[in-house]
């Protein structure tokens, strides 16, 4: 039985081919998106390893700004390193001020960003303790000497003895008086890294002489860093803490992957799941059709004494044979694919340290795994099928006939769509983050509802698709119609596919364009000004400055301010501090100033008449934390010091400041590097936009060539990131969309194969070869078509649902359905089908006859 | 011999020396050896031949749907070899009619929609009257509107009749017409056949083993390996039958 299988494969073997794709591409995106985690892992614990490699502690303050990777600290007294170095047991310990610094390139272009860090420091000259090492030039010695990486001189086509500006984010001109690599490598995977002398760090980036970041320290000969740890500690004051070397790197390690892997990784293997569940789609339907077209085969051998169990067992090791072939092709194709990803990642932006490529056994054995499993599933049902067929089967002229939709079928399809529906109307009628959940069993019970619903609605629809065709396109056309109207679940089976790939990507549309509304809205609504200059590069991306967001100078706000075109120019200040015990991204501005650009639609006090000690908080945190005008917040602010700072005004529009406003008379004393995410501009009576927009670019240009916008521009650019981050996927979306493809166009070429005679007997009586393709087009069309209209109905209702849920937990949705994106999608379904129909067709076309003619 | 007769009057297609051989060295067959046979106009031509003999292979060169490994085809005065695929498929469609033993019918297509086929095709308009009259003389105005699969298997073929009649082509290819009928059914449909050529002046090629149904055409051909080996003119069934066993031997 074994041996028959494998030959009934082998004679199959271009049937199957569609099958083996189908599952090829999903555990290859499967496997790629596994590997290209591996990698990244790989190359981070590499990287934060040889960092911190000579450290033995550091010393640091405990109080944290941000949650992140790079967790931004308040800084410590510098005193506390001549204190640390006295104790036992320490063989150095050096002082380390760190912060943010953008090297502008010989084009006056800024370097790097996108994502990874860009940071200045102090150099540290013991090698032990920095992994950096000169590769030519000397250490820096003047207050504007620098040394920087090779990779960003490289990039920046920066040379030793070069004059350059460092932005930190006021301009500094400096000198690179070194270059030096991270270990062997050209830099940090791509952050640049430029250091100062510790007194030119001070000036520059800290502006404070008696504070430092954090100390690190070498063990003498014998101690261990536990002991040298616990040695140094009691000598810290409280608020300052001492961690071993093996401990900083694997908080690195372990931060890096909580808060940017992981998210990375479930971000494409959300995207792989939704392939694989495509391409099960297309398997289950490729085997169910193989299985019909062999009930004979099927039904002779149980006739000559075949058991059930034999000719399910043939079924499953059929398709487990087609799925550890296609699962293998698969894995080796991931490597191909993790290379795209980060292409893909690449492309629009986002720059990955990925090296080498890094595969676990662990992940290559999930994808065989899955790929397998898959497929041997989607086999399960049409074997099972087919081991029913009874042996007089055998001896009946049996064509595969057409199903019809049972009656559980169509009330089963029917119940779980309505409560899904119902369940995602209900939820939406609560409030908080506690919608989300119902929202999504409701959406996932409408997706079932509708596949299990798709062969009873695949005969109507087509018929209604396919009637344009049908009357325009004559006899092909009808012909087109009645072939998507013949088999209802081989139909349905190959949309429903389509439909799955369709409506994720409907879905992503949907709610992308709501955030965009609500934020163009937002955006709209508060900025009052004319002009806006903006970070270039990378947008969004925090508010430390210090991380992959862009960072202006508030030098730039005051230069701006002078010209004779502008009334007002103020910057909108970014940083991170501890509000109410929370490390919080806040937002500064000058309340003079910020009045005439900036309306954020207070519903009690004011901006402009924010004190020195007052603050001002979004009505969303305000209501969830029940705190109103008058209540007095805890804040640590960057240098450590604590305040406390009363709420005095409560405001809507957060899309500009997020959800704290400083002023800048309680910040400036007290940060480190003062940043502007934004500076707005308002022009004088009687300049025109153009002529502003030009005067302010032209005082920008040597500040690294900032983006200056009028009001329009920076309004519909506000959700700049969300087109970013909807481009990705959309890529990521392509490979669900391609299986489905192949879904259509295997199914077509299977059909094609049961059409054999009926196709030649149309060409015996003058049908044209291009007639005949014509017909299978606008079949695939109908087919094509079917789903994605469901797909962009199903969408639709998902993008909403998702929006509304959004909004009515955190306010920042307002649902939009883009008609120009939705038909382009409906346009794309449609070409899809021609596409799927171009292969089945030209083989069609070359089929004999006489085929028609042979006697049965 | 009867040759006189078919020289006589109008041609409506030609073989000349025509070759057709399957395979390639020691495999090759020689389906068609130098056959050369001329089809009056307005007659009703049977072909005969043992299994093997190539009687359907020298059908389907004549009418266009496989082509000559040499040699030359005519309908009327155009030489098949010569033309695109796209100019014989037009051919097909304008000129010629054809019933085949099985699987006539596009199955999702009404019995109306079968007949009216070619035109569809086509995208011309049928002459409507010509085609009621069609239907009526092959009985089948109360099943127009039924699918194949609701037809019985005489239905079926009256209703390929009706479609190779309802573009009046110049010749009609019918291979086995009958083959797959019942006696009664079978009788019907080459009654209605003979009726097609005697009344309307329609040219009928028919391939057959069956020699009650050679009996009703004009003239019977013989072939046998390939080649022609007689020809009978109006002829008896018994003597068709008694032609078979000679070349059976």
């Amino acid at each position: 039985m074994i041996t028959l299988t494998f030959k009934g494969l082998w004679a199959r073997k271009r049937r199957l081919v569609g099958t083996l794709v189908a599952v090829f591409l999903g555990v290859s995106f499967l496997s790629g998106a596994l590997a290209l985690g591996d990698t990244l892992r790989g190359n981070f614990d590499q990287l934060f390893t040889s960092a911190n490699a000579g450290t033995d502690a550091v010393v640091r303050s405990a109080t944290t700004l941000e949650s992140g990777p790079r967790s931004d600290r308040t800084l410590i007294p510098a005193s506390l390193a001549s204190q640390v170095r006295s104790v036992g047991g320490v063989a150095d310990a050096q002082p380390l001020v760190m912060g943010f610094g953008q090297l502008i390139g010989s084009d006056g272009k800024a370097i790097g960003g996108m994502g990874p860090p860009r940071i200045a420091s102090n150099w540290v000259s013991d090698p032990a303790l920095n992994p950096y090492h000169l590769v030519s030039g000397r250490a820096p010695a003047a207050d504007d000497e620098v040394v920087i990486n090779q990779g960003a001189a490289n990039d920046g086509n920066l040379r030793l003895g070069q004059t350059t500006t460092v932005q930190v984010p006021q301009p500094v001109t400096v000198r690179i008086v070194g270059i030096a690599t991270f270990g062997t490598a050209k830099g940090f995977g791509r952050a640049t890294y430029t250091a100062f002398s510790l007194a030119g760090a001070e000036r520059s980036i800290t502006g404070r002489p008696d504070q430092i970041s954090s100390i690190s320290v070498k063990a003498a000969p014998g101690v261990s860093q536990d002991e040298l740890v616990s040695r140094i500690q009691s000598v810290l004051p409280p608020g300052v803490q001492a961690i071993t070397g093996a401990q900083l790197t694997s908080d690195n390690i372990s931060s890096v992957n909580s808060t940017f892997l992981d998210t990375l990784r479930s971000f494409l293997l959300a995207f792989a799941g939704i392939a694989l569940l495509v391409a099960t789609f297309s398997i289950s339907n490729t085997f169910s059709i193989l299985t019909a077209q062999r009930t004979r085969e099927a039904a002779l051998l149980r006739a000559i004494g075949a058991s059930r169990r034999q000719i399910l067992g043939s079924g499953v090791i059929e398709a487990l044979a087609v799925g550890v072939v296609a699962s293998a092709l698969g894995v080796v194709g991931g490597l191909g694919i993790a290379g795209l990803l980060k292409g893909v990642f690449d492309s629009f932006g986002f720059a990955l340290p990925a090296g080498g490529l890094v595969v676990s056994t662990g992940s290559i054995v999930t994808a065989l795994v899955v790929g397998v499993v898959v497929t041997a599933a989607a086999g399960l049902l049409p074997a099972l099928r087919a081991s029913r067929v009874p042996p007089l089967a055998a001896l009946r002229e049996t064509t595969t006939q057409a199903s019809t939709a049972s009656t559980r079928r169509v009330v089963a399809g029917l119940a779980l769509t309505a409560i899904g529906v119902a369940v995602v109307l209900v939820a939406l009628t609560g409030s908080g983050n506690g919608v989300l959940g119902p929202t999504a069993i409701g959406a996932l019970a409408t997706l079932v509802g509708m596949v299990v619903l798709g062969p009873v609605v695949a005969r109507p629809a087509s018929a209604v698709i396919g009637w344009p065709a049908a009357r325009l396109r004559g006899l092909p056309g009808a012909l087109a119609r009645r072939n998507a109207m013949r088999h209802p679940r081989r139909t349905s089976a190959a949309a429903t596919a389509l439909m799955v790939g369709v409506a994720v990507v409907t879905l992503f549309t949907v709610f992308a364009a709501s955030l965009k509304t609500s934020m163009n809205n937002g955006v709209a609504g508060s900025f009052r000004g004319d002009v806006a200059i903006t970070p270039s590069g990378f947008v969004g991306g925090g508010g430390s400055g210090g991380g992959g967001g862009g960072a202006l100078s508030p030098q730039l706000a005051a230069t701006a301010a002078q010209l004779p075109q502008v009334q007002v120019a103020t910057g909108l200040g970014t940083g991170n501090a501890r509000v109410a015990g929370h490390a919080e991204t806040v937002s500064v501005v000058d309340p003079r100033q910020i009045g005439a650009v900036l309306d954020l639609h207070p519903v009690s006090g004011s901006l402009a008449r924010l004190g020195p000690d007052g603050i001002a908080v979004s009505q969303h945190t305000a209501d969830s934390n029940h705190w109103r005008v008058g209540t007095q917040l805890p804040v640590v602010l960057p240098d450590g010091t604590p305040s406390a700072l009363d709420v005095e005004a409560v405001y809507t529009s957060r899309d500009l400041t997020g959800d704290y406003v400083l002023p800048e008379a309680a910040w400036a004393p007290h940060a480190v590097q003062t940043f502007e995410s934004a500076i707005l501009v308002k022009l004088s009576p009687g300049t025109g936009t153009a002529a502003g927009v030009t005067a302010v670019r032209q005082v920008a240009a040597p500040f690294g060539s900032p983006t200056v916008q009028d009001r329009a521009a920076f309004v519909s650019s506000a959700g700049g990131i969300i087109n970013t981050v909807l481009g990705i996927v959309y890529a990521l979306l392509a490979l669900a969309i391609l299986i489905a493809l192949f879904g259509i166009a295997n199914t077509l070429s299977l059909s094609i194969f049961e059409r054999t005679r009926e196709l030649g007997l149309l060409r015996a009586l003058g049908e044209t070869r291009q007639q005949l393709r014509a017909s299978l087009r606008w079949e695939s069309v109908i087919i094509a078509l079917f789903g994605t209209i469901g797909g962009l109905g199903l969408g639709v209702f998902l993008g909403w649902a998702l929006a509304d849920a959004v909004d009515i937990a955190q306010g920042i949705a307002t649902f939009t359905a883009p008609p120009a994106q939705l038909a382009v999608i409906l346009l794309v379904g449609g070409l899809a089908g021609v596409l799927a129909a171009l292969r089945p067709g030209h083989r069609a076309a070359r089929l004999p006859m006489l085929a028609a003619m042979a006697a049965e | 011999m009867t040759t006189s007769l078919t020289t006589t009057t109008a041609v409506a297609a030609r073989a000349v020396a025509a070759t057709k051989i399957y395979g390639t060295g020691d495999a090759a067959v020689r389906a068609l050896d130098a056959v050369s046979l001329e089809l009056a106009d307005g007659r009703f031509t049977a072909i005969m031949g043992p299994s093997g003999s190539g009687k359907s292979t020298l059908m389907h060169c004549l009418a266009g749907l496989d082509d000559l490994t040499s040699g030359q085809v005519f309908v009327g005065d155009v030489e098949l070899g010569s033309l695109s695929d796209r100019e014989l498929t037009l051919l097909r469609r304008e000129r010629l009619g054809f019933v085949f033993q099985s699987f006539n019918l596009v199955p999702t297509l009404s019995a109306a929609e079968n007949i009216a086929l070619p035109a569809l095709l086509a995208g011309t308009r049928t002459d409507e009257e010509w085609v009621d009259s069609v239907i009526d003389a092959v009985g089948l105005r109360d099943r127009l509107a039924h699918r194949p699969a609701e037809l019985s298997g005489g239905e079926q073929q009256r209703v390929a009749v009706a479609r190779a009649l309802a573009m009046r082509p110049d010749i009609i290819y019918a291979d086995e017409p009958t083959g797959n009928l019942d006696s009664r059914s079978g009788a019907e449909l080459l009654a209605f056949l003979r009726r097609a050529v005697r009344q309307l002046g329609q040219t009928v090629v028919m391939v057959t083993h069956d020699p009650s149904a050679a009996a009703r055409a004009d003239t019977v051909v013989f072939l046998a390996d390939g080649r022609i080996v007689d020809e009978l003119a109006e002829p008896s069934s018994e003597a068709i039958f008694d032609h078979l066993k000679s070349l059976g031997d």
